[in-house]
């Protein structure tokens, strides 16, 4: 246990920790924070050295800063008697931000809250707004000072339902099942939390609440502003792929690190959702064809994940583009973080992995098994006389398990190359690979670049999926059968640009489910 | 965690949990605390549930014998000197976590329907289940104490994503739900548990103390009066989540009345956690520790504890098993994985035997708070292997001041619904109620010889 106490200034710092190489180190740093504890219960007596955990406290003691980013976010405006009192340099500070200066402090903290309260409830701000956050500005200010009295109000509008819930009422006397186009302003939240998962910008918002949103040229203009700023691809990348392809649950995986994948570290994992990351991002940014997430020979790759791979010539602890040579490895299907969520503990789950193809890459998902279905399989003999393959015939020989394992068994197996952590293979066990695989059409595949290809070949299929997930994700609720006519319509948009991420968005928001609603009961 | 005096600032005495866990908290802090502790003058009946994941080795777990006539098996024994404050009941299962045409999901099912009798609604988004049997105690008893109830994990506390086979993490991650909509989370930090009871404000002081407290309610006042001015505009299917906030609006509001009632009551001399001890064992001594807390000061009577979420592939080195618990407890009746789930269960047993000697040597008005708990100790899951969900391994621990007579095995006939029993504790606890889930009615066996 060591404690370090440090002098800071306010505002954003990078604190590091790291253990000073010796032989005794585990690995080669800490976990990300977001790694739950309860995954990294390791050997026990271990006598190496790892940091488990870092703590950041205070500030003891410390002078509310009179300058800093989030400070120069929130007073937009100073009373005067406010920027007299502060030291010469934060008056220089705070003049590069240029706060306004009023005379009066009731202007200056409703020009604050204003301004706050708009871009809090995205919308603008009615007078009722305005007098509620002053009521608790005075209230406070009266036992205070002037920041006093902000806070108070802050308080307020942060656990107002204007802030936490995305309200969108039906017009008054509309009768129930109407369809009818949305506000402007409602529009301009479901597009920021769409591609930013986030609140409008003030650009969006004045376009929205001067009702110029929909006017010629400026949807696309915006869309592809907003898509051009990095936050859009981070905010997909972790949102709208993290859920769609599962990716976030390999947080949540417990390979058997002990027996069978003793390697299997947080570096590791966090390597392996890394490389997703890079990979979708770079797609984003370069604004590739939707179909390129299965064929792409890109990745990105660190030392450790190169050699999970099996390939060479890697060093280092950093990412970097790396063209894959085997085509195995091209796209999704390649990647260590689908492979692994799709799998046991200890073994491969070709039902699963299946099961995760019909439903994410075919849209085609399986009911669940029927009721009083005995879901146990006799696992007792995988890797001694038995393949996961030949267990599973027992799927087979059972009609009521057949109906849908005959679909998601077959399409699994031709993944069996990878292994639980998504490492090549060629033997499980003592018995080789047997990697052939069939698809619902009957097509027969033979290992992970046979099934990609086979699967590539119906690329409109692919696409129409995507599209599909990625309608879903933007208005929040599950596509309907009479939402098919808007998919297709996407899809034929985006068709013309080989189906490229900007042109599919673009396309998503100028749907009809997208721009209208209709009214509930 | 360490107590200390107020003469030493809590902020020179922070410190991570790596070293501070090893010492006797409680101990150290009794002293500190009971002068603040209102002892009440009437004996005070608290409810605690205790929930262990993946089922167990049953033939290892059942004690031999019947009523005042048996012996602990290999599993309870370390429940062996708290004999005359145990109950262990057989023949109970949970009925409304069989699948019921909904196909897989067992484990979701098992703590989903743990404290509600109700069979989940199958979904990984729209979660509905039944309110939970803490909650219905925690409502009725709220406006005695601070909190109205506290839930804690050892494991990953997500209620969203899918768990299991369409099933919402809610499902497997709480067993409280405060409506059939509401799922309450619970907490796996330390710190912020504390944070919770204690308050996370460094300033002690009354002055402070009741101005912030005025300025929270007139807050919630305000938020309370818009959330229902938006009710009036949407439809009725947009008004659930809004009424959920409001719920939880309230609970906080009642918090704050309780809080201004007791603001001149000095806080505890104690220091927060740092953070999540690294280690199953030390996090689980944590949580217990705080829940012996709260019972004391008298800020929460109600508590629901969960070792794992179901499903957990937790695995547990120090104790020899190195594999991930949940592929384990699908033993298909091999003996050296049987022995190895045996040996977990008990390892979570002799845990709460030490949580149990805490809290008997935690004096509470006439006694202490072992004669006064009522403990509800047990698991969604029978056998693990094959996802059955009866005979259920259930345990009552605690006197509940006076409500039970200890020392038996009581059988009950195959199949009854383990509701029932939870439906007797909710009585014993001076909370009416006539049915809950799919019970059929009360224990009258507990309380007499």
């Amino acid at each position: 246990m060591l404690q370090v106490r440090a002098s800071l200034t306010a505002g954003l710092h990078q604190v590091l920790a790291t253990i000073v190489k010796t032989e005794d180190i585990k690995a080669e740093g800490l976990g990300p924070a977001r790694i739950p504890i309860w995954n990294r219960e390791g050997d026990v007596n271990s006598a190496e050295l790892a940091i488990s955990s870092l703590l950041i406290d205070g500030p003891y003691n410390g002078r509310v800063p009179q300058n800093s980013p989030s400070r120069q976010r929130i007073f937009v405006c100073l009373p005067r008697a406010e920027s007299r009192a502060q030291p010469a340099s934060a008056r220089e500070d705070t003049r590069r931000s240029s706060p306004e200066l009023d005379a009066t402090e009731g202007g200056c903290a409703t020009k604050i809250l204003s301004t706050l309260a708009r871009r809090a409830y995205r919308r603008q701000v009615t007078s009722d707004d305005v007098q509620t956050l002053m009521g608790f500005f005075q209230r406070a200010r009266a036992n205070g000072d002037f920041d006093d009295g902000i806070r108070a109000a802050l308080e307020r509008l942060l656990t107002s339902p204007d802030f936490l819930f995305r309200i969108e009422a039906d017009p008054n006397a509309l009768p129930a099942g109407t369809a009818y186009r949305l506000s402007d302003v409602e529009l301009a939240s479901r597009l920021s939390f769409f591609l930013w998962s986030s609140i409008p910008d003030d650009e969006l918002l004045d376009l929205a609440i001067r009702g110029r949103l929909r006017d010629a040229g400026l949807l696309d203009q915006q869309v592809r502003r907003m898509l051009a700023e990095p936050r859009a691809r981070g905010a997909l990348v972790d949102n709208f792929f993290g859920q769609w392809l599962q990716t976030r649950n390999v947080w949540r995986l417990t390979p058997d690190a002990n027996t069978k994948f003793p390697w299997f570290d947080d570096n590791l994992r966090s390597a392996i959702v890394r490389e997703t990351e890079l990979f979708l991002d770079d797609q984003l940014r370069a604004d590739r064809g939707i179909a390129e997430l299965l064929t792409s020979d890109s990745t990105f790759l660190n030392e450790q994940l190169a050699r999970h791979y099996g390939i060479a010539g890697v060093y280092g602890s950093h990412f970097r583009r790396v063209t894959l040579t085997d085509e195995n490895r091209w796209g999704l299907l390649g990647k260590a973080s689908v492979l692994a969520v799709t799998s046991y503990p200890t073994r491969t789950s070709p039902t699963i992995r299946g099961k995760w193809l019909l439903e994410n890459i075919l849209a085609a998902p399986v009911p669940p098994p029927p009721p009083n279905a005995n879901t146990n399989l006799d696992e007792s003999k995988i890797g001694k006389s038995t393949t996961v393959r030949e267990m599973l015939e027992q799927h087979r020989a059972n009609p009521v398990c057949a109906s849908c394992h005959a679909r998601m068994d077959p399409l699994g197996f031709s993944l069996e190359n990878f292994d639980a952590v998504g490492q090549w293979r060629s033997m499980d066990g003592d018995s080789a690979i047997n990697a052939t695989g069939v698809l619902l059409d009957g097509t027969k595949v033979d290992g992970p670049a046979a099934l990609r290809r086979a699967l590539v070949a119906q690329k409109q299929q692919f696409v129409r999926t995507v599209t599909g997930k990625l309608l879903t994700y933007a208005i929040g609720r599950q596509m309907e059968s009479a939402d098919a006519p808007a998919i297709r319509g996407i899809v034929r948009a985006a068709a013309a640009d080989d189906y490229r991420w900007s042109s599919t968005i673009l396309a998503i928001v100028k749907s009809p489910p997208f721009q209208m609603r209709r009214s509930r009961s | 965690m360490i107590v200390t005096k107020k003469a030493i600032s809590r902020r020179t005495v922070l410190r991570g949990m790596g070293t501070a866990v090893a010492l006797p908290l409680l101990d150290a802090m009794i002293p500190a605390l009971v002068a603040q502790v209102n002892t009440p003058a009437k004996a005070v009946r608290r409810l605690g549930v205790v929930y262990h994941p993946n089922g167990v080795i049953y033939e290892n777990w059942l004690p031999k014998g019947a009523g005042r006539d048996f012996v602990l098996s290999r599993t309870l024994a370390p429940l062996e000197p708290f004999r005359n404050q145990l109950i262990v009941v057989t023949g109970l299962s949970s009925h409304q976590a069989e699948a019921l045409g909904d196909g897989g999901g067992d484990h979701s099912r098992a703590s989903g329907s743990y404290l509600t009798g109700v069979h989940v609604k199958k979904s990984d988004s729209v979660v509905e289940n039944g309110m939970s049997m803490d909650q219905i105690a925690a409502k009725a008893l709220e406006k005695e104490t601070q909190l109205s109830s506290l839930q804690l994990t050892a494991d990953d506390n997500s209620l969203v994503g899918s768990c299991d086979v369409g099933y919402s993490c809610a499902y497997s991650s709480t067993l409280s739900w405060r409506t059939p909509t509401l799922p309450l989370m619970a907490e796996n930090n330390p710190r912020i548990v504390f944070e919770r009871l204690f308050g996370s404000s460094d300033s002690t002081g009354a002055g402070v103390r009741a101005s912030r407290l005025r300025q929270d309610r007139s807050i919630l006042d305000s938020v309370t009066s818009r959330v229902k001015q938006l009710q009036q505009k949407l439809g009725p299917s947009d008004t659930t989540k809004l009424s959920d906030y409001l719920e939880s609006l309230r609970d906080t509001e009642r918090r704050i009345q309780k809080a201004e009632e007791q603001r001149t009551k000095e806080g505890p001399d104690v220091d927060r956690p740092s953070g999540v001890p690294d280690g199953f064992e030390p996090h689980v001594q944590l949580l217990y520790d705080l829940q012996v807390l709260a019972y004391q000061a008298d800020l929460t009577r109600v508590i629901t504890f969960m070792y794992g979420r179901e499903q957990t592939g937790r695995p547990y080195p120090q104790i020899g098993i190195p594999e991930p618990h949940h592929p384990l407890t699908h033993h298909q009746n091999d003996a050296a994985k049987m022995e190895k789930c045996t040996k977990i269960q008990l390892y979570h047993v002799a845990l709460f035997a030490a949580y149990l000697e805490k809290l008997r040597a935690t004096p509470d008005g006439d006694g202490s708070l072992l004669d006064h708990v009522m403990l509800l100790y047990g698991g969604g899951i029978s056998n693990s292997d094959r996802h059955t969900h009866g005979p259920l391994p259930t345990l009552l621990a605690g006197g509940g001041a006076g409500a039970f007579k200890g020392g038996r095995h009581v059988v009950y006939p195959d199949d009854t619904p383990l509701t029932n029993l939870q439906l007797t504790l909710l009585n014993r606890l001076g909370v009416p109620a006539e049915r809950l889930g799919d019970s059929t009615g009360q224990f009258t066996e507990l309380s007499e010889l």
